[in-house]
């Protein structure tokens, strides 16, 4: 069988074969904008479904997001800034409906360290409102309720409107915290039957806040990891919400809390198949490859035997990111799509960007290995055989 | 014309068959696109339980299903894939079929019956063993919910029917072109 000429892309160039070979990436990206345009149905195909297989990671990944975002803020929220956090038997959860941290048991009863104050935080839900939560808190002004802007939107009132909570007539006042929420003073919200909550503990200024001494004192395990739940038995656990000063000290107790989310969405089936989904994008990219090579026998036959294996591998290499960033660029668009249509109470733009970029990270690795699989192949064997027909 | 058609796809069956080795990888890549869709619509409530624990059932429910429809998709890319290589690497019997006047409708059937078949044969087989593990799923403890024979068979219309339907649509750019060219360019591709 006769070589056509037409099939050599690096003919044109091939009269200066050696400079084609340590060419610039001006060149090696021109070879494989040369190869997509030669077989155009088959990179469209395979952009195509690797497309899909990434908007597929993307879809969990910005789900995942969404709820990182919806449960940390609604931990800072809790939290208030307090190196303690003192939650009861059953521990405590994002509650779905209200993106508010909610307990199911009353605050421990515990006694703080010597100088330092406990502030308690009670929680429920504003009555015949099931999705907007209450939230007593130690300290809220009386006669007021702040009310998030989701809260107010539930509820239906503005700034400055009366609310009613327990027979007690409260000024609303709108307030920036995350999630469907009124936060009332602590005696209004025990009235409402808000009963169940946690403690947070702040030590005196110039205490160290050791967590040895909230153990002693309280009686109760300290631990910074949020994944830890009371012991059966216990009267609650305390959280450590600074920063460890072991090899982990640089995650902080938000993050944490993020991380312990977003494991929740990838064990779930959404998080399963969307892995399965990017193992066939996967799939796809080395198939797509494999028909290549198979194609480009004689072709990389005939540059193998002028000295230029490496090049190949680089052809390839260069082809396969320009696949992958097509790919990339419609599979994110397309997931994003996706979520804002089948999941939009989950769609953000900062959980879509923020799910962009987990995607992007380890794109670079597939698209690396779904090239060398088949060119790796490809240079074990001989030019000559490589030449052969086959 | 039914008769000659009737050949075409004989004969387009019987090359599938010779390339069953090479068919292997999208018939395993459909089937598992299948299987999942299958499970998804068998264990809805299952799925809808999760997603309101994460705050919306109906949300993850329906972003969980259209993922696993774009799973079954993915698989049909790759049988289309699968197809162009094909037709490349059979350039030059399109090249004798159409010099000897075979009709480009039946060319065409031909080579349209190896993706309809594999995405066909990784439906099925994907889709009987996804019904199976999903009405098997609550005997062996893995869910609570029972599951619907109903809902299973749904699950297997929508794998088999958006497989093979999106096989056809994928490869029939490349298929439809491969039969357009001239004689000579096929036969002096090869």
């Amino acid at each position: 069988m006769t070589i056509q000429a037409d099939e050599i892309l690096v003919a044109p160039s091939a009269v200066e074969p050696l400079e084609a070979a340590t060419g610039s990436s001006r060149r090696l990206l021109s070879f494989a904008l040369a190869n997509v345009r030669r077989r155009p149905e088959r990179a469209v195909l395979a952009v195509a479904g690797i497309a899909l297989a990434i908007s597929a990671a993307v879809v969990m990944r910005t789900i995942a997001s969404g709820y990182q975002v919806l449960g940390v803020d609604a931990v800072t929220d809790a939290v208030g800034g307090a190196p303690y956090w003192a939650v009861p038997a059953g521990g405590i959860r994002v509650d779905p409906a209200t993106g508010v941290i909610m307990a199911d048991a009353p605050p421990p009863e515990l006694t703080s360290p010597e100088g330092w104050s406990a502030e308690r935080t009670v929680t429920g839900t504003v009555a015949g409102h099931a999705d907007v939560a209450l939230v007593g808190r130690t300290g809220a002004t009386e006669g007021r309720a702040l009310v998030s802007a989701e809260g107010a939107r539930r509820l239906g009132v503005a700034e400055g409107a009366t609310l009613e909570v327990a027979g007690a007539p409260l000024t609303v006042q709108l307030s920036s915290e995350a999630g469907s929420r009124v936060t009332v003073p602590l005696d209004v919200a025990d009235a409402a039957g808000a009963v169940n909550g946690w403690l947070t503990l702040r030590a005196p200024p110039g205490d160290p806040a050791a967590p040895n001494t909230v153990a002693e004192a309280t009686g109760l395990v300290v631990t910074s990891d949020p994944a830890v739940q009371p012991a059966d038995g216990a009267e609650g656990l305390v959280y450590s919400t600074q920063r460890s000063t072991n090899r982990l000290g640089f995650i902080s107790f938000d993050q944490k809390f993020a991380a312990l989310l977003g494991s929740k969405v990838s064990s779930s089936f959404l998080g399963l198949i969307s892995t399965v989904a990017l193992g066939l994008g996967f799939v796809i990219a080395v198939s797509t490859f494999v028909a290549s090579v198979q194609e480009r026998r004689r072709e990389f036959g005939i540059m193998a035997s002028i000295g230029l294996t490496d090049e190949v591998l680089y052809f390839f290499l260069v082809e396969s990111l320009l696949l992958f960033v097509m790919a990339y660029v419609s599979g994110t668009l397309l997931g994003g799509a996706i979520v804002a249509f089948a999941a939009s109470s989950f769609f953000s733009l900062r959980a879509w960007l923020e799910a962009a970029g987990l995607v992007a990270m380890y794109l670079p690795a597939l698209g690396i290995v779904a090239a060398l699989i088949p060119v790796h192949r490809l240079l074990q064997q001989r030019p000559v055989s490589l030449l052969a027909d086959h | 014309m039914i008769h000659s058609l009737y050949r075409a796809v004989a004969y387009g069956a019987m090359a599938a068959w010779r390339r069953r080795r090479l068919l292997t990888l999208p018939v395993i890549t459909v089937a598992t696109g299948a299987f999942l869709v299958v499970l998804v619509v068998a264990l809805m409530p299952a799925v809808r339980r999760q997603g309101e624990a994460l705050g919306s059932g109906d949300s993850v429910g329906r972003a969980t299903l259209a993922i696993a429809v774009v799973v079954l998709l993915v698989g049909a890319f790759e049988v289309a894939i699968a197809a162009t290589r094909s037709i490349n690497q059979r350039s030059a019997e399109i090249g004798v079929l159409s010099t000897f006047g075979v009709p480009p409708r039946c060319t065409l059937g031909a080579l349209l019956v190896e993706p309809v078949a594999t995405a066909a044969a990784g439906a099925v087989i994907g889709a009987i063993v996804g019904g199976l593990f999903g009405l098997g799923a609550p005997a062996v403890g893995m869910i609570d919910d029972s599951v619907q024979a109903g809902d299973v068979v749904v699950g297997i219309i929508l794998a088999v029917g958006v497989s093979v339907v999106a096989a056809i649509a994928a490869s029939a750019v490349p298929t439809v072109r491969a039969v357009r060219r001239p004689p000579l360019a096929s036969l002096s591709s090869s």
